[in-house]
């Protein structure tokens, strides 16, 4: 196995900075933010958004705040967050009324109890929407399955025609994450930083 | 709606406590409640960006057509740089509220008119 040495990107012009990739719209074949607002009526005005790490609910959630009816609240709980529900009552207003579309990123951080406090807390709540990464605990609005050929989609998209090919098997780099397209764009920021080698 | 900025000298690198002078113009197509010149720095790379507004120029209910001359301290620091995991920047900026139409200018804050590599 080979490795070439690769030209380093400016962080600020590195084709997967994080405002750029944070920057991408939500897609999945061919189900867009606007389509889900439709199909909320049917699950209802407290559902979730399911999915593995790395899967763009995040990226959903924050398009579905600008879309949906209500004033937007986004609690956010960060993975590993010690007090997560200490950390998402500090986020919600009190009280939470029917004009507020509560959006929780990262839920599935909650136990059970906190779970529960959660849903008390957000009664009012025009509606709450909440990123789980399994199915169950509310009626699921969509399921976010990464696949390679989105990998693929988004890598061309962030890439500038003009960039030297620095980019390596997109299989393996998927397979090897695990399907966390997150982390595989974080990966490739480091290849173009020069701060890893390109496997040939 | 247009808005302009441009600094006195044509220029786009100052040094900590020096000036920076310019003007900022605009013409407006609709009501704004405010125009606002800010000078600020801003990081991009890996992870969450961060901001920090160093000063803020406010023209409270602008005329449709007008203009600011501003001038401001630069401070002492922090410096433009890059390193691997981020870059920070300065930059000047005129932004119409509250629909944030925004023009911008960047800099280059440090003792040498380039940034400074950290790499």
């Amino acid at each position: 196995m080979n490795s070439v040495a690769v030209a380093r990107y400016r962080p600020a012009d590195n084709p997967f900075a994080s405002h750029r990739v944070e920057g991408l719209a939500y897609r999945s074949k061919g189900i867009h933010a606007a389509a889900l607002r439709l199909r909320l009526e049917e699950t209802g005005p407290r559902s979730a958004i399911v999915g593995p790490k790395g899967s763009g609910k995040t990226t959903l959630l924050g398009e579905l705040a600008s879309t949906l009816p209500g004033e937007p609240v986004l609690v956010r709980i960060e993975g590993g967050c010690r007090h997560p529900w200490r950390t998402a009552r500090t986020q919600l207003p009190r009280p939470v009324t029917p004009n507020h579309l509560v959006l929780v990123d990262g839920a599935e951080q909650l136990g059970p109890l906190e779970w529960r406090l959660l849903l008390r807390a957000t009664r009012h709540a025009r509606i709450l929407l909440a990123t789980l990464h399994r199915p169950g605990l509310l009626p699921t609005l969509i399921e976010c399955r990464p696949d390679l050929e989105l990998l693929r989609e988004l890598v061309d998209e962030l890439t500038p025609v003009d960039a030297p090919t620095l980019i390596p098997d997109l299989e393996e780099l998927f397979r090897r994450h695990g399907g966390n397209i997150r982390s595989c764009l974080r990966e490739l920021y480091d290849v173009y930083a020069g701060r890893a080698s390109v496997e040939l | 709606m247009m808005l302009t900025l441009y600094t006195t000298d044509g220029g786009s690198w100052f040094k900590p406590g020096g000036l920076i002078e310019g003007r900022a113009s605009w013409h407006l197509d609709e009501d704004v409640d405010a125009v606002e010149v800010r000078l600020f720095w801003h990081t991009t790379g890996k992870g969450t960006q961060d901001v920090g507004i160093v000063r803020a120029l406010r023209t409270d209910s602008p005329d449709s057509s007008g203009h600011r001359d501003f001038s401001i301290r630069v401070p002492e620091g922090p410096y433009s740089f890059s390193g691997k995991l981020i870059t920070l920047a300065w930059a000047i900026e005129l932004v119409a509220l509250p629909s944030g139409e925004t023009e911008r200018l960047d800099l280059r804050i440090g003792p040498q008119p380039v940034e400074v590599d950290l790499t």
